[in-house]
């Protein structure tokens, strides 16, 4: 079915449309059963704690994606944005709870104020370092990320080392988390439709293009990077809900280095990607860390290493495309058309089998351009590369 | 990418039928109903860059445990011990301690370290489970709830004992200490408070170096600064990984001045070298090296089970079990299905009743207050 | 003075670690996260052999053979299958084995940090300062090094095969270069570079712990990027000078707490104002 619909053009239009609503399905469904087992059977707190944990993720992997996936610049420094938005977010709500009683009207308004901040310093830190490209960009965003959890653990109004102390948010958490979810997805799904979205894609593959065109490069960057900021400082706040006290440790360099696995992992540019990739990395993350108790617990970063690399190696090593091809989903119909339709099974998947290859050339063809130069470079097939060639940069300099 | 996101989608949908099992049932909280052992919970650094203390933690209270069950355990009924990780981290100590608590959890010893030991207690305040901390020595753990009890010192405690003790014995004293870490810096502010009560005017009388764990592990620079003050002392207020460094790096500087510490300083004598010839004292409730009979027994099994020498997390994750345990038997707990907030009102009028006192590893006759400290004697161990 | 000495001491290290992170980054054009975790495998490598056979030169040269055959290892089974994917790819392989590797390690050594004295050479007194002579070999290394690496790769046919590499994979594959051997190759130095780090890191900071390659990683890195990533004597004047940097935040109280935020937003600083780093060329966009 799906493969017969690829073939012809009106029903690919089709596919875009459902493409568009399927995120939302994706979620909604997810969010769905546990609601519905919520309200008849009530859900364990471990389990609503890892729907809220899987929400910020796929709010912080989403709009990481935007940045890389999207815009095509790498950002190491996404927990710092995070942070900004768990601090900030999290002491102004520590000081509303003494004036307003619902404590749902103080997360949201400590969400608002929380994302507006933490969109004000993706607007502070994009502005100056935006104009570096690459390595150089993710290396500043690194350090930016770095800066700001220095600057709030020796701040004493935040509570220094200690970390803050915050008010949790009873279990219901989790639907105010998907909530934003949606909100997330909306925002990020209708600027890519937009005319905006069509500029941005436009500067990630071919920046000098996209600029004789007349696009205002600084501008459209900019935007992208204070709505991920903004997403990220509301996560913050989501997060700083679910735990107390909100300390610097946890937006280490390595939770922005998590957050782009989800991305990587997911595909970049692709938002089902992001959503899935981080629902399934947080579920294992969180199973490792409470079922390996005492002295198996040091085999949990073993196993989510192997678990990494075996996932990566999986399905991007050039050497294994025809493993894949044969386990893939599309083989795997094909072979189950020709066994159970009933006339002339072998041209059907046959033909279903030419399909698949076909749609994996379209795949290919797809796939995404990065501002990261090593990507052209990278590339030791003799082919052409066909997406990247116009704006392959100069090679860097004699050593 | 295409066909990685079909892999996914089954993944997740596998997941998400094993999730949607785990995820209901039992959900109304009565989580111990068929507990056969008592249970002990517990969270703690297993992996990172504080895991030694977990480790420590979790092998002192396993040791008790063992012994515990060895000896026909409370009544004939066993014991059980578990302890997740938490790396260090709030988000992870949360997780944990509902992992735990869901599995039948009735008693706690809390968690290793103060940020993830504030998390746990926040928690644990919600069921009203009891849990006495080895090692987490912020003010704020206990304070959060009447449950919340610690065998350590309290880091305000000690800084000020620190701060009596070195102001008496130098007229000069230099500290060092770690701004990215609770306990170092609750240790700092203690004994800061303390001299300024004393009369004493930092950078004159006490010179003030600092760190950042995370990031610097060269301590050439901090030792210097005290070396070209004249300080007469070194005051330590940190873990014994980094004294060991400084107590080096001054070494190597030629800068032999004594050293002085907390509890965290207990096992500092394995990282010296023996180009450090400065003496190094640490107030501490554990002496590893210390003769009597309980503390000598439980050296020898540590080392025959483990093959390292127990420090003083170990020694405050064997006895916390073992207050737990001695206070059970003394609340006549019988059932053991009993729910962890039934177990806590039982255990706590007994944990902070008069006639309640416990010896062990850490200290002699110990008592706990209301608030949830522990009352008991510091000694002054010289390692050198 | 005594602070700028120790910033020298400290900078070396970070030089050693940034020739190894630039040399593999300038001619396999990935980001090597687990170069800082090949250090710290190569610190538990010399501890090992220290405690076993006691001498320290032995000790030294089971590291380098250690960490060198560990670099190819990782080079042959995570990264080179993935040659000709996207480089986000192998950086996320790359961090995976970061992972593996401290994990390995703890699980062997456990997390407990291992204090280790590797005989130090002492310290030589120069107009009343003591400067260790620790130090001194690191420096002096680091020039060496430095000076072998560039006359390396610009004078023998392997270098310049490096460099054509480099320039250009697919062009340097046609003139008849082994792309894959070169690149595995690199590795290995890089590897063994890392080796020579991780004695000199011991010499100055005597204990070791699993996660003791990370930081000084970032760090290295960020040194890099300063003097310009893919420039050997740029990734030694980026080392020293970071390591000045460090040392003089740490020496004013006040600043102290931030050190850290300082050296990063130095970084910032000299990006914004010579986007390639002190050393770096620039590159030009071809439309």
């Amino acid at each position: 079915m799906v493969i017969k619909m690829a073939n012809s053009k009106t029903s690919e239009k089709k596919n875009n449309h459902l493409k568009y609503y399927f995120n939302y399905l994706l979620v909604g469904v997810f969010f769905l059963i546990f609601f519905i087992l919520d309200m008849t059977m009530g859900l364990r707190t471990s389990t609503t704690q890892l729907l809220t944990k899987i929400a910020y993720s796929i709010i912080l992997a989403t709009s990481l994606n935007m940045i890389v996936g999207f815009l095509g610049e790498l950002s190491l420094g996404h927990a710092g944005f995070m942070c900004v938005g768990a601090y900030i977010g999290c002491f102004c709500a520590n000081f509303l709870h003494t004036v307003i009683p619902s404590p749902l009207i103080v997360l949201i308004i400590a969400m608002m104020i929380g994302g507006l901040v933490a969109a004000l310093f993706g607007f502070l830190i994009g502005l100056p370092t935006l104009r570096l490209k690459g390595d150089y960009l993710a290396i500043a965003t690194l350090a930016f990320g770095e800066i700001v959890r220095t600057i709030f653990k020796n701040l004493s109004a935040f509570g220094g080392a200690q970390g803050l102390p915050t008010k949790r948010y009873d279990k219901s958490l989790y639907i105010i988390a998907f909530l934003i979810v949606f909100i997330t997805l909306f925002v990020i799904q209708n600027l890519k439709r937009s005319k905006h979205g069509r500029a941005i894609e436009a500067i990630r593959d071919n920046e000098i293009a996209a600029r004789a065109m007349g696009i205002n490069i600084t501008y459209y960057k900019l935007i992208v990077f204070i709505i991920a900021a903004g997403f990220a400082g509301i996560a913050g706040v989501i997060y700083g809900h679910l735990v107390t006290p909100v300390a610097n440790t946890f937006f280490s360099f390595n939770y922005s280095i998590e957050i782009l696995v989800m991305v990587v992992l997911g595909g970049m540019g692709s938002i089902t990607g992001s959503i899935i990739a981080s629902t399934l990395l947080t579920f294992i993350n969180v199973q490792l860390t409470t079922q390996l108790s005492g002295d198996m617990a040091a085999l949990k970063y073993l196993i989510y290493a192997l678990i990494l690399i075996a996932m990566v190696l999986w399905n991007n090593a050039p050497a294994l495309s025809n493993v894949r091809e044969k386990v893939s989903l599309h083989h795997l119909l094909a072979w189950f058309n020709g066994k159970f339709s009933s006339k002339k099974p072998e041209k059907d998947s046959q033909t279903a089998v030419e399909n698949a290859v076909y749609l994996k050339e379209e795949a290919d063809w797809k796939k995404i351009p990065t501002k990261i130069p090593m990507d052209s470079i990278l590339s030791t097939d003799i082919k052409p590369d066909r997406t990247t060639e116009a704006d392959k940069p100069e090679k860097s300099s004699k050593q | 990418m295409k066909r990685f996101q079909q892999f996914l989608t089954f993944a997740l949908a596998l997941t998400l039928c094993a999730f949607c099992f785990a995820s209901c049932g039992g959900s109304k909280g009565n989580y111990t109903a068929s507990n056969t052992e008592y249970f002990i919970g517990a969270t703690g650094p297993l992996t990172g860059d504080v895991s030694s203390y977990g480790i420590s933690v979790q092998n002192g209270a396993q040791l008790a445990i063992d012994e515990i069950n060895a000896n026909g355990g409370l009544n004939g009924t066993l014991f059980h011990f578990e302890m997740k990780d938490d790396q260090g981290g709030e988000e992870a100590a949360a997780n944990g301690y509902t992992a735990l608590y869901e599995a039948g959890m009735q008693l706690s010893i809390g968690s290793v370290t103060s940020g993830s030991c504030a998390s746990f207690a926040d928690h644990a305040k919600d069921d009203g489970i009891l849990f006495i901390t080895p090692s987490a020595s912020a003010a704020n753990v206990i304070a959060i709830s009447d449950n919340a009890f610690r065998v350590c010192f309290g880091d305000p405690q000690q800084g000020t004992l620190s701060a009596e003790t070195l102001s008496a014995r130098y007229a000069k004293i230099g500290v060092i200490y770690d701004t990215s870490d609770p306990y170092s810096s609750g240790l700092y502010e203690a004994f800061d408070a303390k001299m300024v009560e004393l009369g004493k005017v930092k950078d004159t009388d006490y010179i003030v170096r600092t760190f950042d764990k995370d990031s610097n592990k060269d301590f050439s620079t901090q030792v210097a600064a005290l070396a070209d003050a004249g300080c007469e002392t070194i005051y330590l207020p940190i873990y014994y990984t980094e004294a060991g460094l400084i107590a080096k790096a001054a070494a190597a500087q030629g800068y032999d001045v004594p050293i002085f510490g907390n509890d965290g300083l207990d096992g500092v004598a394995a990282q010296l070298s023996s180009d450090v010839t400065a003496s190094v004292e640490y107030i501490t409730p554990f002496d590893v090296n210390a003769t009597d009979e309980i503390t000598s027994a439980f050296v020898s099994a540590y080392k025959a089970k483990y093959n390292t020498t127990p420090d003083q997390f170990a020694a405050d994750g064997y006895d916390a079990v073992m207050i737990l345990f001695a206070a059970m038997q003394k609340a006549g707990v019988s059932d053991v299905t009993l729910s962890a907030s039934a177990m806590a009102d039982l255990i706590r009028p007994v944990l902070t009743s008069a006639d309640f006192s416990y010896t062990g590893l850490t200290g002699a006759n110990m008592t706990w207050s209301k608030d949830g400290s522990c009352n008991k004697d510091a000694k002054i161990v010289k390692v050198q | 003075m005594s602070t700028l000495i120790n910033g020298l001491c400290l900078g070396g290290i970070f030089a050693l670690i940034a020739l190894g992170y630039t040399m593999v980054y300038g001619i396999a054009k990935m980001l090597n996260f687990a170069h800082g975790d090949i250090i710290m495998i190569g610190a538990y490598a010399i501890i090992t052999t220290l405690s076993l056979s006691g001498n320290t030169i032995a000790a030294i040269i089971a590291a380098i053979i250690i960490c060198t055959v560990l670099g190819i290892l990782t080079e042959r089974l995570a990264y080179r299958p993935l040659r000709g994917a996207s480089p986000l790819a192998v950086l996320i392989t790359a961090i995976g084995v970061s992972y593996l590797l401290q994990s390995i390690a703890q699980l062997i050594y456990g997390a407990q940090s291992i204090p280790v004295s590797i005989g130090s050479f002492g310290a030589v007194s120069v107009f009343g300062l003591s400067i260790p002579i620790s130090s001194l070999i690191t420096l002096a290394l680091c020039v060496i090094i430095m000076t072998a690496l560039t006359l390396f790769i610009t004078k023998t046919k392997v270098g310049i095969a490096m460099l054509a590499v480099s320039e250009d994979r697919a062009a340097a594959q046609l003139m008849g270069v082994n792309v894959n051997m070169i690149i595995t190759l690199t590795f290995a130095i890089g590897s063994a570079l890392a080796a020579f780090a991780s004695t000199f890191y011991l010499m100055q900071i005597p204990s070791a712990t699993p996660t003791l390659g990370s930081m000084p990683g970032i760090k290295a890195f960020t040194a890099s990027v300063i003097g310009g990533i893919g420039s050997i004597p740029g990734a030694m004047i980026g080392g020293i000078l970071l390591g000045i940097i460090e040392k003089f935040a740490l020496s004013i109280p006040a600043l102290a707490p931030y050190t850290t935020a300082i050296e990063f937003s130095l970084l910032i600083i000299i990006l914004l104002v010579k986007p390639t780093g002190i050393l770096g060329k620039k590159r030009r966009e071809k439309v």
